[in-house]
C-alpha cells in the first residue's frame, strides 16, 4: 500500500484539514471582524469536500479498493453518503449562526473553525474501519462539540450544558474504550474485518462484554435510551445554532458509525447485538414520545423528538439487511431535513427586543402573527408525526417495511403503535400555534439565510419533495450495498 | 523472585493510593495521592517491559496532568462539608450502582476463564519485532502504519488548544486600560502641546 | 520477564536521594528539639491573624489563567513525548516518517501562532 493511493482516497478530509488550519490563521489575524469571512470560507470548504465525495457514491465504491492506510479507513459509498449528509447539515448550521451570535455580540471566528474540525471528526467517524480510527474521529468531534456547547460562556445555561455534555461524554468515551479494549483482547485485532473474521466461529463471553460496552458507548453518542438523559439538558442549554448542529450532523455520524460497527465489525454475530438494538429502539421510541408530552420548552421537546426518531432509525439497523441499512439511511436523511427545519423555525421566533422565544406560551396563536413560519412548522410537525403525504411518513414506511422483511413483525407492530403516541405532542404543537388566543410575542426574527433554509427544508418534506424520493432511494441502496461488500 | 516482589509492591501501592485519592478529605491531598498512584503505575509498566509508557506516565501524567489537576482544585475552592452532605444523601443510590458494577466485574472475571484468550505470547514473538527496544518498535509502527491516526491525534490536540483559549481567555485590552510604554516614552512636548494666541473675546479652536 | 538488574543504578540513585533529602528535613528538626526548650500550649499553637481568629481558608482561589497555561503546557508536553520514539526510529521510517512528524509539529505550530496572536500567552 503506497501513501499516494491512501491520500488520494481521503481527499475530502485533507481539504477539510487544510482549510481548517488556514481559517484558524485568518481567525487569529483577522479577529472578530473576520467572523463572517471565516464562516463563508468554511461553508465553501465543506461544499468542496462534499463535491469531492460524490464520485465514491456515484461509483458505488466498496471493498478493498476503497480502503486506505492498511484498512484503517474506508472511502466507500456508505461513508460518502453519510459525509454528504453531514457536510450539508454543517453548512446549514454555519449559515444560521451569524444572525444568532451577532445579536449577542458573541460571534467569534472560532465558531466556524470548530464546526469545521468537528465535521472533520465526523468524516473520519463515518469512514472508520478500525477501532483506533473510530476513537480518534469520535474524540475530534466530541472535543469540538463540548466547546461549542458552552460557546456563550457568559450564559450560565450554556456553560452548564457544556459541562454536562463533557462529563457524560467523557464517561461514554470511557465505556467505549473499555469495550474496545475487551474486543481487542479477545479477538487480537482492532480492524473491523479482523474482528469479524475472529468472531465468525463464535462469540466468547469476554468478546460479548466488549460488544455490549462498545454498543453502550455508541448508544450514548446517538442518545438512544437508556443513555439519553443528557440530551434534553444539553439541547436546551446550548445556543440554538449549536443545538441544531448537535441534532443533525453528529447524530448522522454516530448512527452511521454504529451501523458500521454493528454490521461490519460485529456483522458475523448479528443475533447477539440485535436484541440490544431492538431494546434500545423500542425504549427510545416510547421514552421519547412519553417524555415529550410534559415539556413546555420547545428545544427540550425537540430533544425528546430526536430521541424518539433515533428509535425508528434503530429499527432499520435491527433488520441487519441491505434493505434495513438503506431504510435507515433514508430515515436519517429525512430526520436531518426535518430537525434542521424545525430548529431553524424555533430560532426565528423572537420578540420585539430580539430575544429568542422558546416556550409554548410564546407561540400561542403564531399563525396570525407569523403565518409563514407557522405554516412551515405545521408541515414539519406533521412530517415528524408521520402523517401521510409528507416525507416523514414514507421514511417510516421504509423502516417498518425493512423490519417486516427481516421477520421482525412484532417490532414493527409495536413501533407503529408507539408512533401514534408520538403524534400526540406534534399535533399539540400545531394546536397551540393555530387554535389558541394569539399572544403576539413573536414579532421579529429571521434573516434571509434562516428563511432560505426553512423554505428548502419545508419543500423537501412536502409532497413536492416526494418526487425526489426515488433518487434518494437509489442513493441509499448504493450506500447500503457499500456496507455489505460480500452481498 | 525480585520481579514478583516488585510487582506486588507496586500493585499494592497503586491500589492503596487510588483508594486514598477518593477517600482523603482535602482535594489537594487527593491529587498528591494520585501522583503517587501514577508513579507506581509507571513502575508496573517498567515490569511489563513497556519503558516508553512508563516514561510517558511520569513525564505527561505526573509532570503535566497532575499539575493541571492541582490548578483546577485550587481554582474551584471546593467546600468539602457540602459535598459530604450530598454524599450521605445519595449513599443508597451509590451503593446500588456499586453493586451493579461489582456484578459486572465478577461476570467479567468469570468471562476470563470461559473465553479463549489468545494474546501474543509474553515473549512478544507474535508482535512484529522491527527493532531492538520497544520504543523503537512504537516509533516504527506509529510513523509508518498509523500515520493517519497520528496526524488526526495532532488535530485533537489543536482543537483542545483552541477550545481552552475560546473558553477561558479574556481579552484584557477591552476590560482594562492597556499601558503601552513605548508610546508613552515616545511622546514629546512638540506633538503633545500646541501654542495658541487667541484674541480677546474669541474662543480657541483645536 | 524483564531483566531488572539494569535498573539497579537508578534504584540506588533513588535510595541515596531519599536518604539525603530525609537528612535535610529531619536533622534540623531533631537538633532543634534536642537543643531548644519545648513546652507548647494551646495558646501558642493557635493561628494568629492581627488579633482576630482567622475567618477564611488560608488557600485563596487561583486565577483561571493558570489553568490555560497548564493546558497549553500539557499539549506541548505531549508533542515532546511523541518526539522520542520518532527520533530513535528514523532508521526504519525514513523520509516519510520525518515528513509525518513535520506535519504534526506544523499543526501544533499553527496552534501556537493562534495562541500567541490572540494573546493567550500574555499575563497582563
Amino acid at each position: 500500500m503506497d501513501y499516494a493511493t491512501s491520500f488520494g482516497l481521503i481527499i475530502p478530509e485533507l481539504v477539510l484539514t487544510g482549510s481548517g488550519l488556514v481559517l484558524l490563521m485568518i481567525a487569529a489575524f483577522g479577529g472578530e471582524k473576520a467572523s463572517r469571512l471565516v464562516s463563508i470560507l468554511a461553508a465553501v470548504a465543506l461544499g468542496a469536500a462534499g463535491s469531492l465525495t460524490i464520485p465514491a457514491l456515484a461509483n458505488g465504491a466498496g471493498g478493498d479498493a476503497s480502503m486506505a492506510f492498511y484498512g484503517q479507513i474506508s472511502a466507500d459509498a456508505f461513508s460518502a453518503f453519510a459525509k454528504l449528509l453531514v457536510y450539508a447539515a454543517a453548512i446549514g448550521c454555519l449559515m444560521i449562526a451569524p444572525g444568532f451570535f451577532g445579536q449577542r455580540r458573541a460571534m467569534k471566528p472560532e465558531y466556524p473553525v470548530l464546526v469545521l474540525f468537528a465535521t472533520l471528526g465526523m468524516s473520519i467517524m463515518v469512514s472508520a474501519t478500525d477501532l483506533m480510527t473510530l476513537y480518534i474521529g469520535l474524540e475530534l468531534n466530541s472535543l469540538a462539540a463540548y466547546v461549542l456547547a458552552s460557546f456563550l460562556r457568559n450564559d450560565s445555561r450554556s456553560a452548564e450544558a457544556g459541562l454536562k455534555y463533557f462529563v457524560l461524554g467523557a464517561l461514554a468515551s470511557g465505556i467505549l474504550l473499555y469495550g474496545m479494549s475487551l474486543t481487542y483482547g479477545f479477538t487480537g485485532t482492532t480492524s473491523f474485518a479482523g474482528i469479524r473474521a475472529a468472531q465468525e466461529a463464535g462469540l466468547s463471553t469476554g468478546a460479548l462484554f466488549g460488544l455490549i460496552f462498545v454498543l453502550a458507548g455508541l448508544a450514548f453518542k446517538i442518545s438512544a435510551v437508556p443513555f439519553h438523559m443528557w440530551t434534553p439538558d444539553v439541547y436546551q442549554g446550548a445556543p440554538t445554532p449549536v443545538t441544531t448542529f448537535f441534532a443533525t450532523a453528529p447524530k448522522v455520524a454516530a448512527v452511521a458509525l454504529t451501523a458500521r460497527v454493528a454490521l461490519d465489525a460485529f456483522g458475523s454475530q448479528a443475533d447477539a447485538w440485535r436484541q440490544i438494538v431492538i431494546f434500545a429502539a423500542l425504549a427510545s421510541i416510547i421514552v421519547g414520545a412519553l417524555g415529550a408530552i410534559g415539556q413546555n420548552n420547545l428545544k427540550r421537546l425537540l430533544a425528546y423528538s430526536s430521541i424518539n426518531n433515533v428509535g425508528f432509525i434503530l429499527i432499520g439497523l435491527a433488520a441487519a439487511t441491505v434493505e434495513g441499512a438503506s431504510a435507515m439511511l433514508f430515515y436519517l436523511t429525512t430526520y436531518v431535513v426535518m430537525s434542521l427545519g424545525s430548529f431553524v423555525a424555533v430560532l426565528m421566533l423572537r420578540n420585539g427586543e430580539g430575544e429568542n422565544l422558546e416556550t409554548f406560551e410564546d407561540i400561542a396563536g403564531l399563525s396570525s402573527t407569523r403565518p409563514g413560519v407557522a405554516l412551515c412548522l405545521l408541515a414539519l410537525m406533521f412530517s415528524l408525526a408521520g402523517i401521510p403525504p409528507l416525507l416523514g411518513f414514507w421514511a417510516k414506511v421504509e423502516v417498518f417495511n425493512a423490519a417486516i422483511q427481516a421477520g421482525l413483525v412484532p417490532l414493527a407492530v409495536i413501533g407503529i403503535a408507539a408512533s401514534v403516541i408520538g403524534a400526540f405532542y406534534y399535533i399539540k404543537f400545531v394546536k397551540v400555534m393555530y387554535f389558541e388566543e394569539p399572544v403576539g410575542r413573536a414579532t421579529k426574527g429571521g434573516s434571509a439565510a434562516h428563511w432560505a433554509i426553512l423554505i428548502i427544508c419545508t419543500l423537501l418534506i412536502s409532497p413536492l419533495g416526494f418526487l425526489l424520493t426515488r433518487g434518494l432511494q437509489a442513493m441509499t441502496d448504493t450506500a447500503a450495498a457499500g456496507l455489505f461488500p460480500g452481498v | 523472585m525480585i520481579q514478583a516482589i516488585a510487582f506486588y509492591l507496586f500493585a499494592t501501592m497503586v491500589i492503596a493510593s487510588g483508594v486514598l485519592t477518593i477517600m482523603s478529605r482535602n482535594p489537594v491531598h487527593s491529587v498528591l495521592w494520585l501522583i503517587l498512584a501514577f508513579f507506581n503505575a509507571a513502575g508496573l509498566m517498567v515490569l511489563l517491559g513497556a519503558e516508553f509508557i512508563a516514561m510517558l506516565l511520569v513525564v505527561v501524567y505526573v509532570g503535566a496532568v497532575a499539575v493541571l489537576f492541582l490548578f483546577v482544585v485550587m481554582m474551584l475552592d471546593v467546600d468539602m462539608a457540602e459535598l459530604r452532605a450530598g454524599f450521605i444523601k445519595n449513599f443508597p443510590l451509590g451503593i446500588a450502582i456499586a453493586l451493579v458494577l461489582l456484578a459486572e466485574l465478577v461476570l467479567g472475571i468469570g468471562a476470563l476463564g470461559a473465553g479463549p484468550l489468545e494474546l501474543g505470547t509474553a515473549s512478544g514473538a507474535n508482535a512484529p519485532n522491527l527493532a531492538n527496544s520497544n520504543i523503537e518498535n512504537i516509533g516504527a509502527l506509529l510513523y509508518s502504519k498509523y500515520i493517519f491516526v497520528f496526524e488526526a491525534a495532532g488535530l485533537i490536540l489543536l482543537v483542545a488548544m483552541i477550545g481552552a483559549i475560546v473558553l477561558t481567555h479574556r481579552d484584557l485590552k477591552t476590560t482594562r486600560g492597556h499601558q503601552n510604554i513605548t508610546k508613552q516614552v515616545r511622546r514629546n512636548p512638540k506633538e503633545a502641546t500646541q501654542m495658541k494666541q487667541p484674541t480677546v473675546g474669541e474662543g480657541v479652536e483645536l | 520477564m524483564i531483566d531488572l538488574g539494569q535498573y539497579l543504578p537508578i534504584l540506588l540513585f533513588l535510595g541515596v536521594a531519599l536518604a539525603i533529602s530525609c537528612v535535610f528535613v529531619f536533622l534540623p528538626m531533631g537538633v532543634s528539639r534536642l537543643t531548644g526548650t519545648h513546652n507548647p500550649t494551646a495558646e501558642k499553637l493557635s493561628e494568629y491573624e492581627c488579633g482576630f481568629p482567622a475567618f477564611e481558608e488560608p488557600r485563596s482561589q487561583f486565577d483561571v489563567r493558570f489553568y490555560l497555561v497548564a493546558i497549553l503546557f500539557i499539549i506541548f508536553d505531549l508533542e515532546a513525548a511523541f518526539l522520542f520514539p520518532w527520533a530513535v526510529s528514523l532508521d526504519f521510517t525514513g523520509w516519510s516518517g520525518w515528513t509525518t512528524m513535520m506535519i504534526f509539529i506544523g499543526e501544533l505550530a499553527i496552534g501556537l501562532i493562534y495562541a500567541w496572536k490572540v494573546g493567550a500567552l500574555e499575563w497582563e
